[in-house]
C-alpha cells in the first residue's frame, strides 16, 4: 500500500516537474497575458512584449536627496534623467540604474553658483516639469520659473573617457603646436623669444587643464530663455515640456494653452506657435448654435482649440504631441514642419488607445505622454486605464501592458515615458517611482521586425514575423509584414494567403491583380476560345433569325 | 406544372413592364403563390450564400461570427414585417391589395435583385478593390429595381395614385415601428410573467 502510495506521489512529482518544463520561458517576471485588438475590433490575447525588470526609487538616492515625484524622463545614451517637481531637482542615473547626479543649484562654466543680476538671488530650478537632453546640452523646463535652462551636457562612463582621452589628444596637439610656433619665432628672433615661447606652451597646457576640470564640474549655465520680447499671443511663459530637434529648434509646450506649441530658435527667440489641434465640433452644438442669438452664443461655452499634453521629436525632426483632451479631433500628432498632422494611420482602427466595447463601458483613451524611438515604433502613455499602448510607424498596434493599480506592472499617477533602448521607462509621479520595462522574448522579436521593416529589410522582417506568429498566432499584423515580403518576391499567391490572415484587403488586393493576371496569361488561349466562340454563337443565331424574318416575309 | 411553367416565363414580363404585369397578375390570375414562396426561400439563401461567398475584397462578414438560421430569419424578416405593416395600413385606408397580394409584389419585385445578386456573388471573386466600385454600382440598379417594382405594384394591387401610394408607405414605415415596438414590449412583459411563476415554482418546491 505505501509502495503504491510513494509510487503515486513520484508520478505526481514527475509530471509536476514536466508540466514546468512545458511552459516555455517567454517572460521571466510576468506570467500573464496581454491582450490585442484584431481587424474586427475585439480584444485577442496576446503576449506580453515588455515586463516590469525594475524600478528607480527613493532607494536608489543617496542619503540626503529624497525622491518624491517622477513628473518626466528624458534618456540619452544610456543616461536616464528623471524630473522631480516637488524636489525641484532634475536627477541623473546611469544604464544600470545608480545615482550619478543630481541637478538643483545652477553653476556657471566656472563652478561658481549664478546670480540673477536683477533679484541678486542664486538660481535654482523651481517645480520644473520637463528635461530633454540632445548632444550637447540639456534643456530643462523650469516651470515656477517660466524660463528654459540651457546647460552642458555632462559625459559618463565610456563617454566621459573618450572625450578625456580626446581633450588630451587635442592638448598634447596645441602643445605640439605652440612649441611649433615657438621654434619658429626662436627661428626668426633668438634669445628672448625662447624664453617667451616656454611661457606661452606652459600657459596653454595650464588652461587646458583647468577647462577640463571646469568640464568636469558638469551642468555648466549655458542659456537662460525667458519669454522672448517678440513673443505674440494671450500665451503664458509658463514651460512645462520641451523637446528639441535635430537642427536646433526648441519646442516649448505650455499647459492648458489655445494657441499651440510654441516654437523657438536655438538662440532662444520666438519663432512661432506651432501646430494648432483642430477641436471636433458636434454637429448638435453646430445646430444650437446657429439658431441661438448673439447672447445666447455667448453665454454658450466656447469651443476651444484642445491643449496638448506632450511631445517629443524624432530623428528625422518630425515632432511628436498627444492630448489629454478628449474635446479633440485626433489624440496623437505628427506635426511636418508645416505644422500639419502627417501621422500615419493605417492600422485596423484609426482610433488610438483601447476600442470601446458593448460589454465594457471604459471611456476614450487620452495620453499624457508619447515615446517614440529611432525606428518610429511609438508608445503612449494612457490616463484612463493607466495602460501603455505601443505603435508602430505604420500606426498598427504592437502591444499593450501596464494598467491602474498597486500590484507589479501597474501604474498609479503615469506621468512619463521614454524609450531607454528597447526598454521603456514609464514615470509615476504619486509611487515617485520610474519603472523599467524590458522586453520580453517575444518583445524582442517584435520590435527587431519593426526595425527591419522600417529600414526596408522585408525578408530579414518577414523571417521574424514568422517567428513571432509561431509564438502568438493572435499577432494579425505579423501576417501582413510576411505577405507584404511574399509581395515583394513576387509570390501572390501566398502572399494572398498572409493578407487574408493579417485582414489587409487593400494589399490583398495588390497581390490578387497579379495574380489575376498570372491566371488570365496561363489560360489566355483557352480564354479567347470561348469569348470568339461565344461571339460566333451570337453572330449565328442573328443570321438565323434574319433568314428566318426574311423567309417569313418572303410567304 | 405547366401552369407553373407559364407563370414563371410571366413573371419575366413583370418585371420589364410592372403596371400592366401586376395588373394581370392581381386580377387576372397569372400570379403564381409557389413561385412567392419559392422566391422568398430563394432569396433567404441568397442572404447566406452572399454572407459566406462574396469575394474576399468585398466581403466584411465575420466568417466565426456566422449563423444560417440568424442570417436566413433576418434577410427575410424585414419583407414579412413590411408586407404586414403595409397590408394593416392600406386595410384602414381604401386599399384593395389583401396580404397576399403585397407578398406576391414584393416576391416578384425580389426576383430582379436576387439575379443580380447571385451575378454580383460570382463577379465579386474575381475584381480587385479598384473594380469593386462597379459591382457596387450593379448591385445599387438591382436596389432601385427592385424599389420601383414595389412601389409600381403597390400602386395597382391597391388602386392607389402615385402621391397616396408614397403616403402609404411612409405611413407604413410608421406603422412597422409601431409593430416592433408592441412586439419588444410584448415580449418583455411575457418574459417578466413566465420568469415570475418559474420563480413561484421553484420557491414551492424548495420550500
Amino acid at each position: 500500500m505505501t509502495k503504491r502510495i510513494l509510487a503515486a506521489a513520484a508520478a505526481l512529482a514527475l509530471a509536476f516537474v514536466f508540466c514546468l518544463q512545458a511552459v516555455p520561458a517567454m517572460a521571466e517576471h510576468t506570467k500573464d497575458a496581454s491582450y490585442i485588438y484584431d481587424y474586427w475590433g475585439s480584444a485577442n490575447k496576446s503576449l506580453s512584449a515588455f515586463e516590469l525588470s525594475t524600478s528607480i526609487t527613493y532607494e536608489a538616492m543617496p542619503d540626503d536627496i529624497t525622491l518624491s515625484s517622477v513628473d518626466d524622463v528624458n534618456v540619452y545614451n544610456g543616461i536616464i534623467y528623471i524630473v522631480d517637481s516637488t524636489e525641484s531637482r532634475v536627477n541623473v542615473f546611469d544604464s544600470d540604474y545608480n545615482f550619478l547626479d543630481s541637478i538643483k543649484i545652477i553653476r556657471d562654466s566656472d563652478g561658481k553658483i549664478v546670480v540673477s543680476e536683477e533679484t541678486n538671488k542664486q538660481m535654482i530650478l523651481s517645480k520644473p516639469e520637463g528635461v530633454y537632453v540632445t548632444e550637447d546640452y540639456v534643456y530643462i523646463a523650469d516651470t515656477g520659473n517660466s524660463r528654459v535652462l540651457v546647460l552642458e551636457r555632462k559625459a559618463y562612463g565610456e563617454e566621459a573617457e573618450e572625450a578625456e582621452v580626446a581633450a588630451e589628444a587635442a592638448e598634447a596637439l596645441e602643445a605640439a603646436e605652440a612649441v611649433e610656433e615657438a621654434t619658429i619665432m626662436l627661428v626668426e628672433e633668438d634669445g628672448e623669444a625662447v624664453e617667451e615661447a616656454t611661457a606661452v606652451v606652459e600657459e596653454t597646457i595650464a588652461e587646458e587643464v583647468e577647462e577640463e576640470e571646469v568640464d568636469h564640474l558638469s551642468y555648466a549655465l549655458v542659456r537662460e530663455i525667458t519669454r522672448p520680447e517678440t513673443m505674440v499671443g494671450d500665451t503664458e511663459f509658463t514651460p512645462s515640456k520641451i523637446t528639441v530637434d535635430n537642427s536646433g529648434r526648441i519646442f516649448v509646450l505650455v499647459q492648458n494653452t489655445t494657441e499651440g506649441i510654441i516654437e523657438l530658435n536655438s538662440d532662444g527667440s520666438f519663432s512661432r506657435y506651432f501646430g494648432v489641434n483642430s477641436p471636433s465640433v458636434n454637429l448638435l452644438d453646430y445646430f444650437w448654435k446657429s439658431i441661438a442669438s448673439e447672447e445666447q452664443q455667448e453665454k454658450m461655452s466656447k469651443t476651444y482649440a484642445a491643449a496638448f499634453s506632450n511631445l517629443q521629436a524624432d530623428s528625422d525632426g518630425f515632432v511628436y504631441a498627444v492630448t489629454t483632451d478628449t474635446s479633440s479631433e485626433d489624440m496623437v500628432f505628427r506635426f511636418n514642419s508645416n505644422g500639419e498632422n502627417v501621422l500615419r494611420t493605417f492600422g485596423y482602427t484609426e482610433q488610438f488607445g483601447d476600442l470601446p466595447s458593448m460589454d465594457d463601458s471604459s471611456t476614450t483613451s487620452t495620453f499624457t505622454d508619447i515615446a517614440v524611438n529611432d525606428y518610429g515604433v511609438y508608445a503612449l502613455l494612457d490616463t484612463v486605464n493607466n495602460r501603455v499602448f505601443v505603435y508602430n510607424f505604420d500606426g498598427n498596434l504592437i502591444s499593450i501592458f501596464g494598467g491602474e493599480g498597486n500590484t507589479k506592472g501597474t501604474f498609479n499617477t503615469p506621468t512619463s515615458i521614454a524609450w531607454m533602448g528597447n526598454n521603456l521607462i514609464v514615470g509615476d509621479s504619486s509611487l515617485a517611482t520610474a519603472f523599467i520595462f524590458t522586453t520580453t522574448e517575444f518583445g524582442d522579436l517584435i520590435l527587431d521586425a519593426e526595425k527591419h521593416y522600417f529600414e526596408g529589410d522585408f525578408t530579414e522582417a518577414a523571417e521574424l514575423n514568422m517567428q513571432v506568429v509561431q509564438m502568438n498566432a493572435n499577432y494579425d499584423h505579423a501576417y501582413v509584414m510576411i505577405g507584404k515580403n511574399l509581395l515583394m518576391q513576387d509570390e501572390y499567391e501566398s502572399a494572398m494567403y498572409y493578407f487574408k490572415l493579417g485582414n489587409d484587403k487593400t494589399y490583398y488586393s495588390t497581390a490578387f491583380t497579379s495574380y489575376r493576371n498570372e491566371i488570365v496569361q496561363k489560360y489566355f488561349a483557352l480564354l479567347m476560345i470561348v469569348i470568339v466562340a461565344f461571339i460566333v454563337w451570337v453572330l449565328w443565331g442573328e443570321v438565323k433569325f434574319n433568314k428566318k424574318q426574311r423567309e417569313l416575309e418572303e410567304l | 406544372m405547366k401552369k407553373f411553367a407559364e407563370d414563371f416565363k410571366y413573371l419575366g414580363h413583370v418585371i420589364f413592364h410592372p403596371f400592366d404585369g401586376f395588373y394581370e397578375a392581381r386580377f387576372r390570375g397569372k400570379g403564381n403563390l409557389l413561385l412567392v414562396a419559392l422566391i422568398f426561400l430563394a432569396s433567404g439563401i441568397m442572404n447566406i450564400v452572399s454572407y459566406q461567398y462574396t469575394g474576399y475584397i468585398m466581403n466584411d462578414n465575420a466568417m466565426f461570427n456566422m449563423n444560417s438560421v440568424t442570417t436566413f430569419i433576418f434577410g427575410l424578416f424585414p419583407y414579412l414585417l413590411f408586407a404586414l405593416s403595409n397590408w394593416s395600413m392600406t386595410a384602414i385606408f381604401e386599399g384593395s391589395g389583401k396580404f397576399l397580394d403585397i407578398c406576391l409584389v414584393l416576391a416578384y419585385s425580389l426576383f430582379p435583385k436576387l439575379v443580380i445578386d447571385i451575378i454580383v456573388v460570382i463577379f465579386s471573386n474575381i475584381v480587385t478593390e479598384e473594380e469593386t466600385m462597379i459591382l457596387t454600382a450593379v448591385q445599387m440598379i438591382g436596389l432601385i429595381w427592385f424599389c420601383f417594382l414595389v412601389f409600381s405594384g403597390l400602386c395597382v394591387i391597391h388602386e392607389y395614385g402615385a402621391g397616396r401610394n408614397l403616403a402609404m408607405i411612409i405611413a407604413t414605415f410608421v406603422a412597422a415601428v409601431v409593430i416592433i415596438f408592441l412586439a419588444t414590449l410584448y415580449v418583455t412583459l411575457v418574459e417578466k410573467v413566465v420568469g415570475f411563476v418559474s420563480d413561484l415554482v421553484t420557491e414551492l418546491a424548495k420550500r
